[in-house]
């Protein structure tokens, strides 16, 4: 299967780990990714372009989708927050013939066109979807059985449920439990699983985003969670990031890992830590690394 | 068809204080909503059963609750769409972010207030007019869609923002200056939008949706303070760090086509503020020693050119 | 004990309305209301607001017609004259105030047809205008600072030598009961729907004010006059506004037919309410109908129009229908609606006890008659409102409180303690239905001899049976449950003020249709039907309907 891929500005820039970690979970699963083929594809606007912009970001996105639209190929993101812009301004887009027309025409000094077929899809979505759970199950040679997971999916992969096609596609909604579950591990539910992680506010609102980061990563320790996973890097730079400071603000500890979606794939998978950059983390992934080596 | 309820129960006037969850069992129909089977537990099953609830229809705005995890009206949510596939009960629980006081029932005082504080009523000019005020239909159209927020609460008792920072505005507030920000007729947005810029207002939102999914009469009520941002930015108020956050995120994108995550953090919190500066050391020397630092030199995009004239070609048609 | 010059009871348009006015013309106004103002049930108006605005080249004689006939000339011409003539500024004031409205291309107001009217005067706000409207007034309340008790519910009126000086109520978060003196009370508490089962009214319709007024010795008139609306949908009963039609929607029957074209060649589908009502009724009894309903067909509308004007009852009928109107025609069949009946009362809203008011559906001016325009309710909410809240300012000058003390609340709070103490015996949810599902079937669209005797026997046994409630909840703090005695005790009176009304009226007019006596009789039925409380059984007067300019004619659509 093969995808024009967008890895989106963090996953080039703060988060090269999780990059390299889709390369190689990618590779083994057979999903052949084209890069060339957005070339040049900009920022989403990640929401905060829409803030001064709307039709701005619109015609940006609508851009990265005629890009892909002339590959021929499906689109593939790494990043929630890239899915959920690119799902709304999709829908924006794909709604209304006349907001298109007016977008197609700023698009059309360079030559380009969007025709309305493209329908982006996170790596989770397409594990879960196009190759199935049961293709993953597969492919595994390592269970990380007797671990324990928290999945936090970062808002853009979960709302609104209409842009993201959430009830034509209810299995979205489970679609990480699905994957732990897979990989042999045990999923720990917790009260902010589907809430915001802070990142949004981190430079607005210090203290509300830190206190996000506590709640969500204590709630998830304390019920047992060896590590979180989340498939959004933004999520992952406040989760992991700003954790020392969330500990600090909850007065206690915390030291639960954040890892990528296609980090924790890759372990079963049996790929090398260190390939994934795991080591590359700012919370210490050590622990949890060296449990994996010694367990069964 | 037999329907199982779990409802939170709340007695005020109990010794323990404590708030315990309660089993029911109601016989209802395929068409029957959460309402109806709440409205037969109190009627036939358990008088001391306590919720607010009036029109039915989805207009009054009484009856908002969590159901399942989520807020939304109970009148007009269906018990077939919220019927766990598992087999476990419908979980019925009072709207979150505002105190309890009984069963279902919660005290409104501190959404009143905030609504208040918008100063929510027209505000026009000196001249009155002849007869009605001369305002587009279009407007009215797109008013419309925020006039019909029902003041239900569920926005309110979902929002992420308040959960940890109850000096948020919160949405339907934020929801209700706009409606004001937005009217044709209104002349203080001077007055409002420098009241909205303040800590509390419209840059505390997270942007996490929870308000525009649970809104039971598609208020959007995040789109709305998006578009205050977007008022606020123009009308000059370009000093607080979520503007200054908007407005370098859109300088990076016209000149390289994506983000500069080195600098976008120090543009954000203002280069003068040396206090959150000297936050970010910390992290800027663990993301160092971790080597996940963004590159030191950002590199423009190859088609950075054809992404600077759709700025320019957009933003002049504004 | 508290005092106040002015209270007023109900915060939905006549009640804010009246506090308004009140307020601004200087008195010390307080609004106790049970539920939350924005919560008032004026909300679920849907479709619009009367006005003949004359720079639109309409006329106010002609919308005062209009009503006239509308009312099957059981309304008081004199009252319907100050309503139709002030309606354009009660319009006019509403957006000034903020009120959104649809426009025309000009950007002036624009208007939608309604029922029996044969001008297009309705104004309004897409199909939400009680809500627009309502949350107005509600912002008007709060920038003027108007005291509103949120959640307290009215006991009962104090009424000492014929004159009402306040109320007994209780404060529904705390279960505390206080005695309020005011020079004035003026009931705006709204309808009576919850007496009948279907009713597309909110379930705190429950009659409180007309019982309230009852009890303390007012009149109750017209209460035979009760409107079914004839786009209820089907099931729940919720509403569909009368705008779907406004707006071009047809009727059809089983067989596909437009059957409005042969009852009302001219109007149509906006033949008068009790008119279409009726028709439906007779399609559906006569074979014609769909799984009891009649059809509401939309479709010719087209997708834009609908989610422009008619967003709202789209959204109603794919929620609690499973029909997308844009796609498929929607079952709708009559469905109560509302009460061209209430307490007696004045163009200034003065009722028969000095000191005690009555605006808007608790009321009757008689502005509907024996049957209501679509979009003249909130009219009427609005201009008697402020007319009942600038005379109560204005009359408070010249009184002082009666002396009145805490004692007062004593009938009140033996009443609760003996409700409380009630054995497990009747469930209010029971007599209720009882009571609803018997009004609704005795006194319908179509009544005879017969049934409405049926009607009476049923309101003496639920009054019977609504003394002795079990009320589960025993606390203090929001007891919803002992509340829902009380107002079952409320409708009760109400449900006989209706039959023992109903069974006098021997002809057919308005809402009121015999099929026993199909005709209707101007010769001997010119007049008002007036019931009062006497003891545990009530009395019967009659007064003579007044007109002004226009003589009772046939009437046809």
């Amino acid at each position: 299967m093969k995808y024009a891929f967008y890895p989106g500005c963090v996953a080039r820039g703060a988060c090269p780990e999780l990059y390299s970690a889709t390369l190689e979970v990618c590779e083994i699963l057979g999903i052949e990714l084209d890069e060339q083929a957005l070339e040049g594809a900009a920022c989403t606007g990640a929401g905060v372009l829409q803030e001064k912009n709307l039709l701005l970001a619109d015609t940006l996105n609508a851009r990265t989708f005629a890009l892909a639209e002339k590959s021929g190929l499906p689109l593939m993101t790494i990043c929630s927050t890239c899915q959920g812009v690119m799902s709304q301004a999709n829908q924006r887009l794909t709604e209304d013939p006349e907001y298109l027309a007016k977008v197609n025409e700023t698009l059309a000094d360079e030559g380009l066109e969007y025709k309305g077929t493209i329908d982006p899809k996170h790596l989770l979505w397409i594990i879960a979807e196009d190759l199935g759970i049961d293709f993953l199950e597969s492919k595994i040679v390592r269970k990380l059985e007797g671990f324990k997971f928290a999945p936090f999916y970062g808002c853009y992969i979960v709302r609104p449920s209409k842009a993201l096609k959430l009830d034509e596609n209810p299995n979205r909604k489970q679609a990480l439990e699905q994957v732990i579950e897979t990989v042999g591990a045990e999923v720990v539910e917790f009260p902010g699983s589907t809430l915001c992680c802070g990142f949004p506010i981190l430079t607005i609102n210090p203290k509300n985003s830190q206190t996000m980061v506590a709640n969500h990563t204590i709630d998830a320790k304390d019920r047992g969670a060896d590590a979180m996973v989340t498939p959004c890097p933004l999520c992952h730079l406040n989760l992991d990031g700003y954790q020392p400071n969330a500990a600090a603000l909850a007065k206690r500890d915390i030291d639960l890992p954040i890892i990528h979606l296609p980090q924790l794939v890759g372990l079963a998978l049996g790929i090398a830590p260190e390939k994934m950059r795991l080591n590359k983390h700012l919370v210490s992934t050590k622990k949890l690394l060296s449990e994996l080596a010694v367990a069964p | 068809m037999e329907v199982n309820f779990k409802v939170q129960r709340f007695d005020p006037e109990s010794t323990d204080l404590v708030s315990h969850y309660q089993n029911y069992q109601v016989e209802m129909t395929e068409s029957s909503t959460v309402l109806d089977g709440l409205i037969k537990i109190r009627e036939e099953d358990d008088g001391t059963l306590s919720l607010r609830c009036s029109c039915r229809a989805a207009i009054c705005g009484s009856c908002a609750m969590r159901i399942n995890g989520e807020a939304g009206l109970a009148c007009n949510t269906k018990i077939v769409d919220v019927i766990p596939s598992d087999g476990s009960p419908i979980t019925i629980e009072p709207a979150g972010n505002l105190p309890v006081i009984k069963d279902l029932i919660v005290d409104f005082q501190p959404f009143w207030s905030k609504f208040k504080a918008v100063e929510p009523w027209l505000q026009p000019g000196e001249i009155e007019p002849e007869g009605e005020y001369l305002a587009p239909e279009e407007d009215m159209i797109h008013l419309a869609g925020v006039v019909s927020c029902i003041l239900c609460g569920a926005c309110v008792s979902d929002c992420t923002v308040l959960e940890v920072d109850d000096n948020f505005l919160g949405p339907a507030a934020l929801a209700k200056a706009y409606r004001f920000s937005r009217d044709p007729r209104d002349e203080s947005d001077n007055q409002r939008l420098a009241q909205l810029n303040q800590p509390g207002g419209v840059w505390d939102c997270t942007r996490c949706m929870k308000c525009v999914e649970v809104c039971p009469k598609g208020v959007d009520p995040m789109d709305r303070i998006m578009l205050l941002r977007e008022k606020v930015m123009d009308a000059g108020h370009n000093n607080t760090s979520g503007a200054r956050h908007a407005n370098a995120f859109a300088k990076f994108l016209k000149n390289s086509g994506w983000l500069d995550e080195l600098r976008l953090p120090v543009l954000s919190f203002g280069i003068f503020n040396i206090k959150a500066m000297i936050g970010l050391i910390p992290l800027g020397i663990r993301s160092q020693l971790a080597g996940k630092r963004p590159p030191i030199f950002h590199h423009k995009l190859s088609s950075a050119k054809e992404i600077k004239k759709i700025f320019e070609k957009v933003e002049s048609k504004k | 004990m508290i005092d106040h010059d002015v209270l007023i009871i109900g915060a939905g348009l006549a009640g804010l309305r009246a506090a308004l006015s009140a307020k601004e013309a200087g008195a010390d106004v307080a609004v106790v209301t049970k539920v939350h103002p924005v919560r008032s049930h004026s909300n679920a108006a849907q479709g619009g607001i009367n006005a003949a605005l004359t720079d639109r080249g309409d006329d106010w004689r002609d919308h005062a017609y209009d009503t006239i006939k509308g009312s099957d000339f059981l309304g008081d011409q004199d009252a319907i004259e100050v309503m139709c003539r002030e309606a354009g500024d009660e319009v006019i004031s509403m957006e000034n105030m903020g009120a959104i409205f649809n426009r025309d291309e000009n950007g002036k107001l624009g208007t939608r047809s309604f029922g029996g009217q044969r001008e297009a005067r309705t104004f309004f706000v897409a199909d939400f205008t009680g809500q627009a409207l309502l949350h107005v007034l509600y912002e008007q309340i709060v920038k003027a600072g108007a005291f509103v008790y949120e959640e307290w519910f009215v006991l009962s009126l104090i009424v000492r030598d014929g004159k009402c000086g306040g109320v007994v109520m209780m404060d529904i978060r705390t279960g505390k009961i206080e005695v309020v003196r005011a020079k004035a009370v003026i009931l705006a508490t709204g309808g009576l729907g919850r007496v009948f089962e279907p009713s597309t009214n909110a379930l705190i319709c429950t009659g409180d004010g007309m019982s309230l007024a009852y009890r303390a010795g007012a009149e109750l008139m017209d209460m035979e006059m009760v409107q079914y609306h004839p786009t209820t949908l089907k099931g729940s009963g919720v509403l569909l506004s009368e705008a779907a039609r406004g707006e071009g929607a047809y009727l059809l029957n089983s067989e596909n037919e437009r059957f409005m074209l042969k009852y009302a060649p001219e109007f149509k589908e906006l033949a008068s309410r009790d008119v279409v009502s009726r028709c439906e009724q007779t399609e559906i009894d006569e074979g014609r109908g769909v799984d009891g309903c009649v059809l509401l067909d939309l479709r010719h509308l087209g997708e834009k129009y609908i989610s422009e004007r008619l967003s709202q009852i789209r959204e109603l009928a794919m929620d609690f229908a499973n029909v997308d109107m844009v796609k498929e025609p929607v079952p709708v069949m009559p469905g109560m609606h509302y009460a061209m009946g209430g307490v007696k009362a004045d163009i200034d809203g003065k009722t028969a006890i000095p000191g005690l008011y009555a605006a808007g559906e608790v009321a009757c001016i008689s502005v509907h008659g024996g049957n209501r325009l679509g979009a003249n309710s909130l009219l009427d909410t609005l201009v008697f409102g402020r007319r009942s809240g600038i005379h109560a300012a204005e009359m408070i000058k010249s009184v002082q409180h009666l002396s009145i003390d805490d004692s007062a609340a004593q009938d009140d709070i033996d009443n609760i303690n003996s409700l409380l103490s009630n054995e497990k015996n009747e469930s209010f949810g029971q007599v209720r239905l009882d009571m609803g599902t018997g009004m609704k079937n005795h006194l319908g669209v179509y009544r005879d001899q017969n049934s409405m005797e049926k009607a009476l026997e049923l309101v003496k046994d639920v009054k019977e049976r609504a003394k002795s409630i079990y009320v589960a909840d025993k606390s203090k703090t929001f007891n919803t449950n002992l509340m829902f005695s009380i107002e079952l005790g409320f409708m009760t009176e109400c449900a006989e003020a209706i039959a023992a009304s109903a069974i006098q009226r021997k002809e057919s007019r308005g809402a009121h249709t015999r099929t026993d006596m199909p005709d209707r009789d101007d010769e001997n039925w010119l007049k008002h039907i007036l019931v009062t409380k006497k003891d545990d059984s009530h009395d019967i007067s009659f007064l003579d309907v007044i007109i002004t300019d226009w003589e009772p004619v046939i009437r046809q659509y």
